[in-house]
This record gives structure tokens, sequence and C-alpha cells, in this order.
């Protein structure tokens, strides 16, 4: 025994170890403390996401909702972060747009050729001081703005849920008629608040947290009465 | 005491304290936030983060859309052995993960088990077996009597893939893996699909053209990396297939509404139509690229 206590507590001290070890990571959040639906058609989506976030931080999630399917997104976050996390819902499309599109150069400041008055013909012949151009350079340099139209691709976001006008729900579950991308955008208020309700684990720190978008989805349920029956 | 005993004592007792000090004590977690905080704001010019749907998703809806399994459609479990080069390996994980969900979508439990032994050794190769252990295998063996819980087990190994990999910060080859991965389900739907019968999974397949698009917002934060590069180029004739379908419009603006039933309902707006030769379009396009991943012989 006496033979083998050394080995035992340095073995002892080697497994012990990591449990104190401090945790950075928000990973698994979103499946560990985002309560999911108790309807067990639901079925979790890899679209799915934790994140540290820290007070004042706003960041979007942007995820494809398909026709005919329900989606449930929920979200969980660290008490520290407070109760009134903001979560929006908009949908982002690609639409092209023209826009002017304003260039600035420096390029050499021209003035008429003295010696063919900005003919670029001097008895008869080519005016070699312009080399036939008509005009010389002063030496200076002069801003030239040149505008062009061009047709961008830019995203456009429109509004179609705030949680803010919904008494701070962390929650919503919805039935998809059109394929759509949607960004869920999640703020963190800037001043802190005790929170109530939803699990938590360890604080990091008193200014970060975790926060967890649990995106779960099923089929639609067709209801009501299908076929001609007999 | 002898010193050796003293020595391990020291450990036992001083390696916890060293752990716990850093935990605790205001000074070192303030200098931590200071570090966490720099990094965050350097975050802020690319606040949107483009989620990829993952392959059980569209292999689950293709099997309640009443299509047949195909198991000629699946990447042969014997070309695994012939990918050397790590982009390869990397990009045919994704078809192997992708394949997995599809065998597992319908319950074919023996090919599913070989494919998940297939996914393992690929997963080896790139460096990501950490995210499959011994634990995982004997799920997946367990639960060959129930689709449910099989489809759950293979979604966890590809989950647990992509965790590993975010956590490790190799966000450029879960891009590769997630793209390939979507361009063999893309595959699948498109060949086991008859434009004139099925008529949800055409429907399916012209959506892709959102998911697409999410795909390359993703892959475009890694254009450091010379294979995403490579990636984002192949994708471009893709791309080009779906920029010829057009979105009608339904009359009505976009809305997330509740309905008499009470149930919120994401409707209007406008949605993508697809005729017959963009469809075949897509398909052989898609068919290319896919074949050109799995080719043994690149």
């Amino acid at each position: 025994m006496k033979k083998h206590f050394n080995k035992i507590i340095l073995a002892t001290a080697i497994v012990l170890a990591p449990i104190f070890s401090f945790g950075q990571y928000c990973n698994h959040f979103h499946s560990s403390y985002c309560y999911a639906s108790e309807n067990e058609m639901y079925k979790p989506n890899g679209q799915s996401k934790s994140a540290l976030f820290s007070k004042g931080q706003t960041s979007e999630l942007s995820i494809i909702v398909y026709k005919g399917q329900d989606y449930r997104i929920s979200l969980c976050m660290d008490e520290n972060l407070g109760s009134q996390v903001e979560f929006k819902l908009y949908e982002t499309v690609k639409k092209k747009v023209e826009k002017v599109i304003e260039t600035k150069s420096m390029e050499n400041e021209m003035k008429k050729c003295a010696t063919c008055s900005g003919s670029g013909e001097a008895d008869g012949e080519m005016c070699y001081d312009c080399e036939g151009e008509g005009n010389v350079e002063t030496g200076n340099e002069v801003e030239v703005v040149s505008k062009e139209t061009k047709l961008v691709q830019e995203r456009v976001k429109e509004l179609l849920y705030d949680n803010s006008a919904d008494n701070y729900a962390t929650e919503i579950e919805f039935s998809v008629e059109s394929t759509r991308r949607l960004t869920i955008e999640v703020s963190i208020p800037g001043s802190g608040g005790g929170g109530t309700g939803s699990k938590t684990k360890l604080i990091k720190s008193g200014e970060m947290g975790c926060v967890g978008i649990l995106v779960e989805h099923m089929t639609t349920p067709i209801t009501g009465f299908y076929g001609t029956g007999f | 005491m002898k010193k050796q005993s003293k020595l391990a004592l020291a450990l036992l007792i001083g390696f916890p304290l060293v752990m716990l000090t850093s935990c605790g004590g205001d000074e070192p977690v303030e200098k931590m936030e200071e570090e966490i905080e720099t990094s965050v704001n350097e975050e802020e010019g690319n606040k949107t983060y483009y989620q990829i749907p993952s392959p059980d998703e569209m292999l689950g809806f293709i099997k309640e859309s009443g299509l047949e399994f195909n198991g000629e459609l699946l990447n042969p479990i014997e070309n695994a052995d012939k990918y050397t080069i790590p982009n390869r390996q990397a990009l045919n994980f994704g078809i192997y993960s992708a394949d997995l969900a599809y065998t597992a979508s319908f319950e074919e439990f023996d090919k599913t088990i070989k494919y998940f032994g297939t996914t393992q050794k690929l997963a080896d190769q790139i460096g990501i077996s950490s995210a499959f252990d011994e634990a995982l295998l004997e799920k997946v063996q367990g639960s060959l009597d129930n689709v449910d819980s099989l489809v759950a087990v293979t979604n966890d190994s590809y989950f647990s893939v992509v965790d590993y990999l975010e956590q490790n910060e190799q966000g450029d080859k879960l891009g590769i893996i997630a793209v390939a991965g979507w361009i063999e389900t893309v595959y699948i739907v498109a060949n086991s699909t008859d434009y004139n019968k099925d008529k949800a999974a055409v429907e399916r397949l012209a959506d892709q053209k959102l998911t697409l698009e999410n795909l390359q917002d993703y892959l475009a934060k890694y254009t450091d990396n010379a294979d995403v590069v490579e990636l984002l180029t192949v994708l471009t004739g893709l791309e080009e297939a779906f920029a010829s379908l057009e979105e009608e419009d339904s009359g009505s603006g976009i809305s997330l509404k509740k309905k008499d039933d009470g149930k919120m309902v994401l409707g209007g707006g406008s949605s993508i139509k697809i005729t017959e030769e963009q469809f075949n379009a897509i398909k052989n396009k898609v068919s290319e690229i896919r074949n050109n991943i799995i080719n043994t012989e690149a």
C-alpha cells in the first residue's frame, strides 16, 4: 500500500484538476438549457446555435425555414444577462437596387497649350509642346469626381416579430407557407438585472453570458378530414 | 515523510488551488473580461452568422413525401479508402454524412451501420475523431430497432462534429463538410424526384436557392483558405443554374400573423418557381459537382 501511495495521490491530482478548470465555452448551451417543446413531433434543427454575449451586444443568426414545416424558436440565456433579452425576427431578401457610386481620383490639371493656342498645330505641323493634344499639364493635381449608376445586390430586412411587444416572450412557433430566409436578431440589454424562470449555468462574469437559440421543426400537421372517406 | 510523498501531496493540494485561483478573485476575472471584450468588439463588423440546414431535415422530408430509397445514389463505401488528400477527405466526409442521414431516415439499418463506420474512419483521417467515440457507436447499434432513435443518434453524430469544429475554430473545415453534405442531399433529392409527380419535392429543390445563398455567405468568411475558394468557384456553376428561377409574388406582403385557430403562420410574400427545364439543369449541374467530389481518380 505504501508503495502505491504516491501513485494514488498523483492519479487523484490529475483526475481532480479538470474539475476546477474554468469553462469558457457556450457550446451545447441551447441543448442543455433551452426548454424543448413538449410536442414530441418536434425535432431539434441543425440551425440551432449558442454563443457568448456581452451586455449591450447585438448579433444575428440567418436560418432557412421551409414551406410545409412548423418551426419553434426558443431563447435561453444566463441569468446575469437579465430577463428582457430582445429577440426579433426579420425576413431577409437580396434585392437588386440601383446605386450611384461616386469615385474620386486625383488627376493632372491641364491647360491650353500657349504655343498652338489649343489647336494642336503650329505652322502647319504638329505642335511639339503639347504633342498635338492642344493641352499641357500645369504641374498641379485636381480632384475629379465621377459618378456611375450600378445595379448592386443589397440585403433588405423586413421586421416580422419583436418580442418586446410580446412581453419579452422567449419562444415562438409558426407554420411556414413559403420557404424563407429569416434573420434572428438577439440584443442583450446594456444594464444588468435579475432574471427568473430560465435554467442557468455557472456565471462566467457579470458582463458576459451564454445565449442559446434552439430551433425545432416538424412537418405541418394536416388538420381536418382528408380524402373522400368511403 | 519521504521527498516523493511530499511532492505528490503538494501536487494534490496545490494543483486544484492554482485552478481555483484562476477562477475566483476579482483581478484575474477582470483580465479575462478585457480579453473577451476585445474579441467581441472585433466581431461587431461581422455580426450575422449564416446557418446551414443539416442533411436530416431535407432527407426526413423526402421520406415523408413518399419518395423511395435508392441505394444506387449512395457513394460506395469502398471509395472511402481512396481519398488521400485532406480536402477530398473532408468533402467526402460531408458526402458520407448525408448518406448516413439518408440510410437512417429510410430505416436501412445494415447500411446505416456501415456508413457510420465509414464516417468514423474518415473522421479519424481528417482529425475529428474526438467527435466520434465508442459510446456513440454503441448508441447507433442500440437504436437499430427504432427508426426515430436511429435518426436522432445519427443526427447527434453530425451535431457533435459541428460542435467540435466550432469549438476548435475550424469553421473553414466545417463549411467544406457542410457544403458537401448539402450537395449530396440535393443530389439525392434531385435524382429521386419526378418533376411531373413529386410537386412538393420539386418545390423543396427550388427552395435550395436560398440555402445556397446562405452557404456562400458562410464560406465567404473563410476565403483565406484555398480549398474554400475552390469550393466557392465550383458553387458558382450551381448558382447560375438557380439564378434563372423566378420569384412569383403572392400579391400580399410577407407577414407573421395569428390565424383564427390561434396558430401563427408565416405567409405572403413571394415563392420560387421552377420549370422542368430548370429542374433538369439543376439536377445535371449538382450531379456533375457531386460526381467530381466522389471521383476517386481526381
